[in-house]
């Protein structure tokens, strides 16, 4: 499981673990007091010392596929039980890992709310969110461009099926054949690597709409982008 | 006085009647217990010479009420049943982990004989897989495993991983026992003998010398060591079918079935559907090799030679991809009786049609035609099992009238009489497809107990008509408005979502 899944909030301090989220493009952030210890809240997910059981007491964000409102109970698993006591409320930072007539997930990190939450408190929790948001956005920019070699604005200008040489591997008849496509690109500017002859790169993508490669992009003439 | 007494008694009587009149109408009106919840319904669907029955049918929509608000299409189900205690499940089908793009793909577990399902994300491939069977075999005796998977996983280079999980509700991700690149279709089998699993991965492995692709992976340490072993004797076009499936007796007798394509021109393969057998669980040196087919004398009994087989990776059967669907199934209890199941272009004007032959000597020789009313036109997913009690199960489904209709038909009698019940009867053309495979290029099928349990895809609109058994929901939905919701009222799209279903075996 990697830690960036999602994050699920039980008070208003989103903003001072901003750091720790950094890397969670999408995620549940509520807010929730724990009303059982070593409970669970729904039938399906292992009980033990370590699941807690909280109540949602507003949610400020989560995937649109999750059900969650307030006043549902969400198991969390713990790494440190000791910590909590029934009628504590916390931030937690967590991944998804049962979903059935409710939600149960993992616990990433917490941080307590000592006051207790608040209506108020919640509209401060939204715009912490709000700018933890961004840092995530703007976070993961800078990952993707970092870990590409090259980096271009541009246009394309022709989309074809790549001929495959008769040198390279015998072609495998399989429904996840990519059908491998070329997109020129029209360079505007280079932001990283070297200078290109004639201004035009080439891009293979998979044109095929088989399942494996459903999420790769398809590039299309005219479209312009980074 | 008399008289308006008589007339006051006989109003009293009529009105009493109609009251039970109306209420007998209600019930025969009613919608399945609160509009979502089928379970146990009579009224089975009959076609041909069939003999009618009351069947009490079990189908389920496997999506939890906490992800009510997807949308995926969930296609290509598969299921495992634990053989210690068939109350645990696992169903998998190309739903993606709810949450995140990095986080595991998920499976779904079920502890209760499949009235309820949790999905856990506990695969080792990244967000969605991109195949996935499994199987459940408990040799190694753990509660609630142990699970073994073969997954590729979506990425440039697709890796096949042959995993297991000792308890499936755990949060623990499947332990990856085998890995390699360069193959398609893993199709998992398993045993479970004293304290290990003997487990058998049909897989189309394009690292084979010579193109002969099709491929079983054997292990009998339950996954700690494969081996792989080509079972295609024969040359080939360059490689075989994608579909290579197992199946496995009681008394250690491992078939598998394949489509060996003779000639391929991109449109069409001209192929054998072969059937290898192995007596010994696998474990000799040079397994498979038991059957021999008279014209050549090579391994591999050849049941039908030089079909032609569509190959359409893109929306050809309504909104499906045709090119491989392939089933075996060996009864449990009677090793040398097995059937075998495939779909080919048929006759013209058909787009792609199922034939069902039988063996009763241990493969050696096959019905030289189609069983009874298995020539079946316009159909995929094929899946065949066969029950204790030596019944077969065919399912299966066919684009009829603009409608997926998705079929469980039992036979006492290689199918010359049935019991057809048809389990979902959907719209064909909605939802728009988001990727191939639309249903899946299989659905599943497997006996246990007196039941016959399954797995399929289907459009998921909240409607009645649509499930002639009856259907229960997990996810919010409508029966009356026919609308799915995300559980806070506002509307969610029809997408594709798996059910799962169980019958009673015909006596």
């Amino acid at each position: 499981m990697n830690f960036s899944s999602s994050f699920f909030a039980g008070i208003l301090w989103t903003a001072l673990l901003a750091p720790a989220v950094a890397g969670l493009p999408q995620g549940q952030n509520s807010q929730a007091a724990v009303s059982q210890l070593g409970a669970v809240s729904f039938a399906g997910v292992p009980q033990s010392t370590q699941t807690i059981v909280v109540r949602v007491d507003s949610v400020l964000k989560k995937p649109p596929a999750v059900s969650l409102k307030k006043g549902d109970n969400v198991t969390v698993e713990l790494k440190d039980p000791s910590a909590f006591q029934q009628g504590t409320q916390a931030t937690f930072y967590t991944e998804g890992w049962i979903f059935g007539s409710g939600v149960a997930v993992k616990e990433l990190g917490h941080e307590f709310n000592a006051g207790g939450a608040s209506a108020a408190g919640a509209g401060t929790g939204e715009t912490a969110l709000g700018y933890t948001q961004e840092q995530i956005s703007d976070q993961e920019l800078r990952d993707r461009l970092n870990s590409a070699d090259f980096v271009v604005i541009g246009r394309v200008t022709d989309v074809h099926r790549w001929t495959v040489p008769k040198s390279a591997t015998p072609r495998r008849v399989s429904e996840h054949d990519p059908d491998w496509h070329e997109a020129v690109v029209q360079v505007q500017s280079v932001l990283k690597g070297a200078q290109v002859k004639g201004n035009k790169v080439v891009v293979r993508f998979p044109g095929r709409n088989d399942v494996a490669w459903v999420h790769s992009p398809k590039f299309e003439k005219n479209q312009q982008g980074i | 006085m008399k008289a308006l007494a008589a007339f006051w008694m006989r109003l009293l009587a009529f009105t009493l009647l109609a009251l039970i009149a109306a209420t007998v109408l209600f019930e025969k009106q009613s919608p399945p217990k609160t509009g979502v919840g089928g379970d146990g319904l009579p009224s089975a669907g009959t076609l041909g010479p069939v003999y009618a029955s009351q069947t009490q049918v079990k189908l389920v929509d496997l999506i939890p009420a906490s992800l009510s608000g997807e949308a995926n299409q969930d296609s290509e189900p598969f299921l495992a049943i634990q053989t210690a205690n068939p109350q645990v499940m696992v169903a998998s089908a190309f739903t993606p982990n709810p949450v995140s793009s990095t986080g595991n793909a998920p499976v779904y577990v079920s502890q209760d004989g499949g009235n309820s399902w949790v999905l856990n994300a506990i695969t080792p491939v990244p967000r969605m897989t991109c195949d996935i069977t499994h199987a459940m075999p408990t040799g190694e005796n753990h509660p609630r495993g142990d699970l073994h998977a073969g997954t590729l996983a979506c990425a440039a280079s697709i890796t096949l991983d042959e995993s297991e999980s000792n308890d499936v509700s755990s949060s623990a991700v499947m332990n990856v026992q085998s890995t390699r690149s360069n193959v398609d279709q893993p199709f998992v089998r398993a045993l479970g003998i004293s304290n290990a699993d003997h487990i058998y991965v049909g897989i189309n492995d394009f690292n084979q010398p010579n193109g002969r692709t099709a491929t079983v992976d054997v292990s009998v340490d339950g996954g700690a060591t494969y081996k792989s072993f080509s079972i295609e004797a024969r040359n080939t076009a360059g490689q075989d079918g994608p579909s290579v499936r197992p199946a496995v007796a009681a008394d250690n007798t491992v078939y598998a079935a394949f489509f060996g394509w003779r000639k391929f021109n991109g449109k069409t393969a001209t192929s054998d559907v072969v059937v290898v057998r192995d007596d010994a669980g696998g474990t000799g040196p040079n397994p498979f090799q038991a059957l021999r087919d008279p014209s050549d004398k090579l391994p591999g009994r050849l049941v039908v030679k030089r079909v032609s087989i569509p190959w359409s990776n893109a929306p050809t059967l309504g909104q499906e991809r045709i090119g491989s669907t392939l089933s075996i199934a060996v009864d449990p209890n009677n090793s040398s009786t097995v059937y075998v199941g495939w779909a080919d272009r048929g006759r013209k004007g058909d787009i792609y049609t199922l034939h069902v032959r039988r063996s009763t000597d241990r493969g050696l020789t096959w019905s030289k035609a189609d069983l009874p009313h298995t020539t079946i036109s316009n159909a995929t997913n094929i899946a065949l099992a066969v029950a204790n009690n030596g019944a077969v199960g065919l399912l299966y489904q066919q684009l009829s009238g603009g409608r997926w209709v998705t079929h469980i038909v039992q036979s006492h009698d290689a199918f010359a009489t049935v019991q057809d019940v048809i389990l979902a009867n959907v719209p064909a053309n909605a939802p728009v497809q988001q990727f191939l495979p639309y249903l899946g290029d299989y659905d599943y099928l497997l006996s246990v107990g007196n039941e016959f349990r399954g797995v399929f895809c289907a459009n998921n609109s909240p409607d009645l008509a649509d499930f002639p058994q009856g259907v229960t929901y997990q996810r919010a939905a409508d029966f009356n408005t026919k609308t799915l919701t995300d559980g806070s009222g506002n509307p969610v799209p029809i997408s594709i979502d798996p059910f799962y279903f169980s019958v009673p075996v015909i006596p």
